[in-house]
């Protein structure tokens, strides 16, 4: 009878793994059959796939009032986990909310939808600074949501010495009191523009290059933090830290005079959040009416109101009191940044690489 | 550990040829384990056999190289320092627990239920908000090191946040209630006329405790080891928060193939290697709990 | 009952009483934080500026609009989620693992040690490994994404915790009490839900209480199974730390907690003294 229960599970798994494979070889369908109807209309429903609190719920509310159209919000932490679940394709989104190296992989494997440029009039208020990026110069898949970027915050009661660079933060004397982001490519990109490299050039040379200023960084951090790295800032338990300037900009909302921010002097690197279409949406009319809408000016200051990113309207920043763009986390130069590109495989030596030297500790 | 996964299930009853009746009895729950433990499982399984695209998607294409991946020094290392978190846990959860199992199994029975809830109403809370709560007791300008400083315990704040001992006491926290219920489960039915004859035979509390109710309640005991144990080796949210991600844990590395290293191959590897061990662990224990 | 009046045992019991209270102290001292905190005048939750009812005030507002379908509150509806689902999950649970302990405690089944082995899979396998593979079957097997699958993943993992707590229960029960049943007459049914269930009850309660724990708590799984209409407290919880816990989480667990408190002293004082277990001995 054991060898009964061995031979059912060695009958199911082919069947399953069949299964497995099905799925993946053949490519999705196309549902959308070259959409030449003459005035498409948008379905009832959208399906938002979008990061967690990052779209104030005013915004939805408001949007289903004015259209009609119901929207269905679902979150995620982390691109890795929209990726996971949108390529499973066990849900159709309309509309999801990916940052730039996800766009990146997401365009090159053909998963978006091209925008139609005639129903988005207001992508006219998006600021230079966030076209001609390379992962969609022409904006032909994306709408831009929001920027951030990365830099340090110093405690000034605790921290009295200037702090410029990334080699003013990891130095013997902060042992113990820094709070850095738990992002293997991030630090990695940290010691690499320190020591002079272009953070997008992710080779195995230059890994094994800046491996030993890695350990020697990795040792003086204290806590690892990529959701919420400004919890240890304010709880006091870190003094000086590298995080993002949207929670940088919240700690200076919370006291301007005790947080400084400061954009790292060797380089920082810029991201931005964008809205797209997947290929297999079936309200792509509807998701376009909402790129449109959250583009109005005074739709787009509700978001900053609530999240302190920089907005990329220009239009809408007009409406922003002096007070939320004297905010230097929020509105940093972020003109003349790179952003990350997408590494592919070599995301997994850049983990290998992290893991390493914080279990080696 | 060993003994445990054996002696749960190494019952003895009145047992039966299951039958007919027997095997459709049980037909339901051997349906749900098929369809949601074993086809997923297999899922994985085929996947850790697979190559990986540049998404970190599976790619079908039979390869070991994932495996080798697993024996590598520091992936041992780090499953190694994983065991021994949960085992601090599980042995701190135990001596903890089992009084409290013990006191809420002997008390009136009109009690027993409510102390019960009393012992998990707070792990109803959202685990975040638990483990935030924690962090401003511990932190450094926290209340606890607030409470010693003023008075004047300690004259310099403690630095408990972001260490190991923060790490073990939400680990403790955590699990602490997977240990009390199921010994309180044994030690609501142990039997007074038992404990009453040990006492009678002139046996102390400590001699009464050792050599009767420990012995009955051992199924009880061995159940919570089960259940702190198990759990708390793949935990990596708290290690997370109250340990600031400085040491890795065995379920941060498998977390980190399916999200940022892309390589979910390795990952399947990694979990089915774990699998596969607590298997083994399994199967011994069986055998030494049937020859002893 | 009580056992004899001892120095030694009394001294043992105050100890005993002594222990449980410090370990409940530890248990209940981040929720008297939580309970202080809901009350806290500062948006930022970790630094105490002044006392308040605002946000209490704030959450009676959100519960008004979301109940008159005025205004969408996903806080309120992720917590009506995740109650509904771990409700639903716990009596599948109950009834998957209790029957499941029974059965294989009762027959001789000759692959009882793969069986076992396989009830212990969705324990010992990553939340995250587990999450996926389900999501890639439920693809497969063309299920749409949202509370069945949610509930069916949470089920998962959650019945072998009842099943390994009753069969700790059910280890070396005296046989005799079941025949002495069935030898009156009463069919096996009747017996079972007579004699073993009233017998397996703590241990029933106890695995109900983690069932529905684990499931009010998950976060990975639910991710991965859950559909757009399927938010839970967790998911939710988890997105707001990044934009700094909403003081309105203290509020909302202060209230769940006190109403949870608050049914049970109701349900129990409705009992009264009624139900008695059958003794063993």
């Amino acid at each position: 009878m054991k060898r009964i229960s061995a031979l059912l599970i060695l009958m199911f798994l082919p069947l399953v793994a069949l299964l497995g494979c099905g799925k993946k070889e053949g490519p999705a369908p196309q549902s959308t059959g070259s959409g030449s109807a003459p005035e498409p209309k948008a379905g009832g429903e959208l399906n938002l796939f979008g990061w967690s609190e990052y779209i104030p719920q005013e915004i939805l509310d408001g949007f289903t009032k004015e259209t009609g159209i119901k929207v269905n919000y679902e979150t995620f932490a982390s691109n890795e986990e929209m990726l996971s679940k949108l390529l499973a394709g066990s849900t159709r989104y309309d509309l999801i909310q990916p940052s730039e190296y996800a766009i990146e992989a997401l365009v090159k494997q053909k998963k978006l939808q091209p925008l139609d440029p005639a129903r988005i009039p207001n992508l006219k208020n998006i600021a230079a600074a966030f076209r001609n990026q390379p992962h969609d110069p022409e904006l032909k898949y994306t709408v831009p949501w929001m920027g951030t970027t990365v830099g340090i915050v110093v405690n000034t009661e605790k921290v009295k010495e200037p702090v410029k660079g990334y080699k003013d933060v990891f130095q013997p004397k902060y042992k113990g009191r820094i709070v850095a982001l738990n992002d293997a490519r991030e630090i990695v990109s940290w010691v690499m523009v320190t020591m002079g490299m272009n953070a997008n050039d992710v080779t195995p040379e230059n890994l094994a290059k800046i491996k030993p200023t890695l350990a020697e960084w990795i040792k003086l951090v204290k806590v690892f933090d990529s959701d919420s790295p400004k919890t240890a800032l304010l709880n006091g338990d870190v003094d000086i830290g590298v995080i993002w300037s949207g929670e940088a900009a919240l700690l200076y909302q919370e006291n301007k005079n005790k947080f400084q921010f400061i954009l790292p002097t060797e380089g920082a690197h810029k991201a931005i959040d964008s809205l797209a279409i997947p290929e297999n949406a079936e309200n792509k009319i509807g998701a376009e009416m909402f790129m449109n809408y959250i583009l109005r000016p005074e739709v787009s200051k509700l978001i900053s109101d609530k999240f302190p990113y920089t907005n990329p309207n220009t239009e809408a920043r007009k409406l922003l009191t002096p007070e939320q763009l004297a905010n230097p986390a929020s509105y940093p130069p972020l003109a003349g940044m790179e952003t990350f590109h997408d590494i592919g495989k070599a995301a997994a030596d850049v983990d290998k690489l992290v893991t390493d030297l914080k279990a080696a500790q | 550990m060993n003994t445990a996964t054996g002696q749960v299930i190494e019952l003895q009853g009145p047992r039966r040829r299951p039958g007919v009746r027997g095997w459709l009895l049980l037909a339901p729950l051997l349906l749900w384990l098929f369809a949601f433990v074993v086809a997923p499982t297999a899922i994985m399984l085929v996947y850790s056999f697979c190559e990986r695209d540049e998404l970190g998607q599976v790619v079908f294409e039979l390869s070991l190289s994932s495996y080798a991946r697993v024996f590598d020094a520091t992936y041992l290392k780090i499953l190694l320092s994983s065991m021994k978190y949960a085992a601090i846990t599980t042995v701190i959860c135990l001596v903890a627990g089992y009084p409290v199992a013990y006191f809420i199994g002997r008390a009136r029975e009109g009690v027993r239920n409510r102390l019960l809830m009393l012992v998990m109403v707070p792990f109803w809370t959202s685990f975040l908000i638990r483990t935030y709560a924690w962090m401003s007791i511990l932190k450094s300008e926290g209340l606890l090191n607030g409470l010693l400083l003023y008075l004047q315990i300690i004259s310099a704040p403690l630095d408990i946040m972001y260490t190991p001992t923060a790490v073990v006491i939400g680990l403790v926290y955590s699990y602490l209630p997977f240990m009390i219920l199921p010994i309180y489960g044994s030690v609501e039915k142990l039997d007074n006329a038992l404990i009453e004859a040990a006492f009678d035979l002139g046996a102390g509390p400590v001699s009464a405790f050792s050599h009767v109710i420990v012995p009955l309640t051992r199924p009880g005991i061995l159940a919570g080891v089960l259940l702190v144990f198990i759990p708390a080796l793949g935990m990596f949210a708290i290690t997370d928060l109250m340990g600031g991600s400085r040491v890795p844990m065995i379920g941060n590395v498998i977390q980190n193939q399916f999200g940022q290293a892309r390589d979910w191959p390795f990952g399947a590897a990694l979990g089915m290697t774990l699998l596969l061990l607590f298997s083994l662990f399994f199967l011994l224990g069986l055998r030494k709990e049937q020859e002893g | 009952m009580r056992l004899r009046t001892m120095s030694g045992i009394k001294l043992s019991n105050l100890l005993l009483c002594g222990w449980s209270g410090l370990v409940l102290i530890y248990l209940y001292l981040p929720i008297l934080l939580l309970v202080v905190y809901s009350f806290n005048d500062s948006r930022m939750s970790v630094v105490w500026e002044g006392f308040t009812f605002k946000w209490y005030g704030q959450l009676f507002d959100e519960l008004v609009a979301h109940l008159g379908d005025e205004r969408r509150s996903p806080l309120i509806e992720s917590l009506s989620n995740s109650v509904i689902i771990a409700a639903i999950t716990t009596a599948f649970s109950v009834v998957l693992g209790t029957a499941g302990a029974f059965l294989l405690y009762r027959y001789r089944f000759p692959a009882l040690r793969s069986i076992t082995a396989l009830i212990f899979i969705p324990m010992i396998i990553p939340e995250i490994i587990m999450g996926i593979s389900l999501l890639i079957f439920f693809k497969t097997v063309e299920l749409e994404l949202g509370f069945t699958t949610v509930i069916i993943s949470h089920v998962t993992f959650c019945f072998p915790f009842v099943l390994i707590a009753v069969q700790a229960r059910l280890a070396g029960l005296d046989p005799s009490l079941e025949e002495a049943a069935l030898d009156l007459g009463a069919t096996p049914l009747k017996a079972f839900f007579l004699i073993m269930v009233p017998y397996l009850l703590p241990a029933i309660i106890s695995g109900a209480l983690m069932s529905f724990t684990l499931s009010m708590d998950e976060l990975i799984v639910t991710y991965f199974t859950r559909g757009p209409k399927s938010e839970t407290l967790p998911i939710k919880v988890f997105g707001m730390a990044k934009v700094g816990l909403n003081p309105m989480l203290n509020t909302i667990s202060t209230v769940f907690i006190v109403a949870t408190a608050m049914l049970v002293v109701f349900a129990e004082s409705l009992k009264g003294t009624a139900r008695r277990l059958p003794d063993e001995s």
